[in-house]
């Protein structure tokens, strides 16, 4: 992918499209009072997400996924570049109509309980009071709140405010939910309710944009990933073609001889190739994003092997 | 309490014969522009002129044409409501605890011995529940947003489809509404501490032998002596600013006698309505001039001398018999005697007050009266009195006669005694029209401060969106304290207050001139000078000042205090104001919030 430059209207994605959030050239450099910089936080970002696909913002610590996320939704203004959500300036108030956010941490009001806080973000939505009464229901049942409906959110674990951030996300309805760590704080059975529930959203045409730590989860729920690393974009693609290693070959199979086996291990030999181990796995999503900060840490720039250009 | 001329401004004269809304579209006006050069010079020191302009354009654009428009009462009444809860949050009912152990303990501070309790009694509870009030609108105003933004609960909202204007809005109407529940509150708390506080009974202790005066028992530290009349009925003398009205309780004592009692005080809390009217002197030689001088630090009041052809003539309006009443009308007055001997210390100074028709060709007799200094004084002028059509003498019809086809009358004020003088006022006689009722002023006098909170509530909103609490709340103290010089500033510029500018002040301080009299540098070229320095200096302070709002202007507690119903055109300037100050600050608050990283 190449730099493009930043214009006054994006260049495809318009409200029907199928492109639901774009950024151009988006970067980011947080200044302090007197607008001298202070971090560089995002460089260049060009990532497009389609409709109903999960899309995973991977990167260690500090590496600029919230920062994206914040940009895209308007809460930070961009030093360079620009971004577009359904078509609409990422600035632009009435785009929110449609999106679901569930922020790094829950930032919710604490002296509220389960149901008010419901019913206020309810109410921001402009919905009538029987809409939200019975939406709140539903979202209350739905993550599994009940027993805690009139308790107040300060005396809430982290996981139930992690789920009634998440039922606030979904109070809209929305067509495309962004989710910084949706699983930060779950324990294995709710993270695993929460993937299924990402699953779920998806297969009823919603829109993701997720990102996270937990590899696994990306592994488990996303359709295409970026990979940042201090500020930039290091790698984009299919989940599945970005794990497949193509100079490996996998062979799989039940009954082999030993005879057949040496022959096997004969023509990879006479094919001038080198026999690793012939029940070796694909890589792990964990292998391969520890590669790619090494090798980022080491050599700056967009990753060009094989399989990283497959980002369409 | 002395009534400025100011105060008294009709509603629609105060708009427009005395500019206030010249002034107000004047400084909207600069305000705009500066506003728009200080973002512009802003936007194009981050993004260069160009792209400056259309962001600054672009803003204001957004407003009108998105912004307000979308904005719904739902979500804005969702944030008051988010607000008014997190005020609950914070305790905020403490506030009503604490007034009433004030309220409490304030029965020990308060003097029992003061000449008026009632004033007293008010005054203390009106400071106490604006001071509280409009401190709690500081805190919660300043200290709100500014929280949000840090514990980032602002970003769960700006992420929903919540305008800016709702936003701010929202914020100033929920904390207003808290201060009108706590104000609320207070106010009738207050109003029963007023009444019960001054309520006392007496009885009767000893009565003349032939039954006509006595002395009643000493209660609430003070004691009256009355009088009763032919019919049975008496009425106390005034002591601490009320009287009690004497019944004949239809019994009879051993001896035979009728026993007496008395009634529950009357003149303590009052609403009294003056009627003013425009005043004008006529000099030593009865031509139309300015009183007199007597060399006093204020220009308040002038004086007009004894035996002379001086007077002072009020002009009233709209003098009808539908709105005095058929029996006649009663004056009432506080002037001021200056002596240049002391002649009988007793008797005091004699005057006279005449009734005339403008058309100069009836007048009534010189009604006399002796002044009493530092009292309100009374005169009842009677439907029919004796007076002279074209020097004629005849019976006369106050309304019929004595005002003119205009509804206009004239109140003349002489003083009889050679070589004393008169001080007096325009507010200083005035006809008393029917009262109106003590608990309908007070609350007059609460919505004054309801005023004054919404006012603090708004500037403390309007900073919390650009800067820290603290700090907020520094910003919105600064403007309390400029619009209240700002009024200073205005009044020395224009020359109300003596003594003139700060340069002018420096030379009369190491001269040792007193503020009365002129600059005498012997040079007028200097005098000149240093005048229009000091006035270049003043009005532009002045014009400063009234950008802000005066906190002493717009209290209204002494009205009450001093037993005056409020002005409705005060109040409804007030308002007026306090609406400006709303509509001002909302924008500003919005343009800020529009424009900030909330999330940085
Ligand atoms: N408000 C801020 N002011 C200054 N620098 C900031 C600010 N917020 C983030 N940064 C810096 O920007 C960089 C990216 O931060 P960001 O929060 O986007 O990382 P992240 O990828 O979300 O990390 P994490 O996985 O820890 O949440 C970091 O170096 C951080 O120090
Ligand atoms: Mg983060």
């Amino acid at each position: 992918m190449s730099a493009v430059a930043p214009a006054a209207s994006p260049t495809t994605a318009t409200a029907d499209s199928d492109i639901i959030i774009e950024t151009r050239n988006l970067g980011k450099i947080y200044r302090d009072f007197w607008g001298r910089p202070k971090v560089q936080a995002l460089e260049s970002l060009d990532i497009e997400v389609r409709r109903g696909e999960i899309f995973g913002l991977l990167g260690p610590n500090g590496s600029g996924k919230s920062t994206t996320i914040k940009l895209i939704q308007g809460l930070l203004f961009p030093s360079s570049g620009r971004a577009f959500v359904f078509g609409k300036d990422a600035r632009d108030v009435s785009k929110n109509e449609r999106i679901g956010y569930l922020p790094e941490e829950s930032y919710l009001y604490k002296f509220l309980n389960a149901e008010e806080t419901l019913d206020f973000y309810g109410r921001l939505f402009d919905m009538p009071a029987d809409v939200r009464k019975k939406r709140s229901e539903q979202l209350i049942q739905m993550v599994g709140l009940k027993g805690a409906r009139r308790q107040q959110l300060r005396e809430y674990s982290k996981g139930m405010t992690r789920r009634i951030g998440l039922a606030q996300a979904l109070i809209n309805e929305p067509d495309l939910l962004i989710l910084d760590e949706p699983t930060s704080g779950l324990d294995p059975i709710g993270s695993r309710e929460m993937k299924d529930l990402i699953l779920r959203l998806r297969d009823e045409g919603k829109t993701i944009l997720m990102c996270s730590h937990q590899l696994a989860d990306v592994q488990d729920v996303c359709d295409r990933i970026a990979i940042l690393h201090r500020g930039r974009l290091r790698e984009l693609g299919r989940v599945n073609d970005l794990l497949k290693v193509r100079e490996v070959t996998e062979v799989h199979a039940k009954g082999l001889s030993a005879e057949t086996q040496a022959k096997i291990s004969e023509l990879i030999k006479s094919s001038g190739a080198e026999l690793l181990s012939i029940d070796n796995p694909t890589t792990t999503m964990e292998e391969l994003f520890l590669e790619i900060v090494r090798e980022s840490e080491a050599r700056p720039g967009m990753r060009t092997s094989a399989s990283a250009q497959a980002s369409k | 309490m002395r009534l400025e001329s100011e105060q008294m401004w009709g509603y629609f004269e105060w708009l427009f014969q005395q500019f206030a809304l010249l002034w107000g579209v004047g400084i909207l006006a600069g305000l705009c522009l500066l506003g728009f050069i200080v973002c512009y010079v802003a936007a194009t020191f981050l993004y260069g002129p160009v792209e400056g302009f259309y962001a600054v354009t672009r803003v204001i654009y957004e407003l009108f044409a998105r912004d307000l428009p979308s904005t719904t009462w739902r979500r804005t009444y969702a944030i008051a409501r988010l607000a008014f809860q997190e005020a609950m949050r914070r305790k905020v009912l403490a506030v009503v605890a604490v007034f009433i152990v004030g309220l409490l303990f304030a029965g020990w501070f308060l003097d029992p011995n003061a000449d008026y309790p009632a004033r007293l009694y008010i005054e203390s509870v009106l400071t106490g529940t604006s001071w509280m009030v409009l401190l709690l609108g500081l805190f919660l105003s300043c200290f709100s947003l500014p929280a949000d933004i840090k514990n980032k609960t602002v970003q769960t909202i700006v992420t929903k489809p919540v305008r800016s204007t709702e936003i701010v809005l929202g914020r100033i109407l929920g904390f207003s509404a808290v201060g009108t529940m706590l104000l609320a509150i207070m106010g009738v708390l207050s109003f029963f501490f007023v009444v019960r506080g001054v309520r006392h009974e007496h009885d009767v202790r000893a009565i003349s032998a032939d039954g006509k005066t006595g002395q009643t028992t000493l209660d609430a530290n003070h004691t009256h002596t009355f009088e009763i009349g032919e019919n049975g009925e008496g009425v106390t003398n005034e002591v601490k600013g009320h009287k009690h009205a004497v019944v004949d309780t239809g019994e009879k004592g051993e001896d035979g006698k009728p026993i007496y009692a008395l009634e529950p005080p009357v003149g303590m809390l009052q609403a009294k309505v003056p009627v003013l009217a425009s005043l004008r002197f006529t000099d030593r030689e009865g031509n139309t001039g300015e009183g007199l001088n007597v060399g006093y630090e204020s220009n308040y009041q002038k004086y007009i001398e004894g035996a002379s052809l001086m007077s002072a003539i009020w002009t009233f309006d709209d003098v009808t018999e539908s709105r005095f009443g058929k029996d006649g009308i009663n004056l009432e007055y506080t002037l001021k005697a200056f002596r240049t001997f002391k002649g009988d210390i007793v008797t005091g100074v004699q005057g006279t007050v005449t009734l005339r028709n403008p058309n100069g060709k009836v007048e009534s007799n010189r009604l006399r009266f002796i002044i009493k200094e530092f009292q309100v004084d009374q005169m009842s002028i009677p439907r029919e009195l004796e007076g002279f059509v074209n020097s004629e003498p005849k019976k006369l019809d106050l309304y019929k006669d004595l005002v003119d086809e205009n509804g206009k009358m004239e109140v003349i004020v002489r003083c009889e005694d050679r070589s004393q003088y008169l001080g007096m006022s325009q507010a200083d006689l005035y006809i008393r029209k029917a009262d109106r009722s003590f608990g309908w002023n007070m609350f007059k006098a609460y919505v004054g401060i309801w005023l004054q909170m919404v006012i603090i509530i708004c500037f403390g909103v309007m900073y919390s969106t650009f800067l820290s609490g603290p700090v907020a709340m520094i910003a919105t103290l600064t403007c309390l304290v400029f619009g209240f010089f700002g009024g200073i500033a205005s009044e020395v510029a224009s020359g109300k207050i003596p003594g003139g500018g700060p340069i002018e002040s420096i030379i009369r301080m190491p001269t040792q001139t007193g503020a009365m009299t002129e600059l005498d540098l012997g040079s007028d070229v200097l005098e000149n000078v240093i005048k229009t320095i000091d006035y270049g200096i003043m009005s532009p302070l002045s014009v400063i000042g009234r950008v802000f709002p005066n906190f002493g202007s717009l209290n209204t507690s002494s009205f009450v205090a001093y037993g005056v119903d409020i002005f409705s055109s005060l109040l409804f300037r007030h308002i007026t104001q306090a609406a400006c100050y709303f509509v001002v600050t909302a924008l500003i608050g919005y343009f800020f919030l529009k424009t900030r990283e909330l999330a940085a």
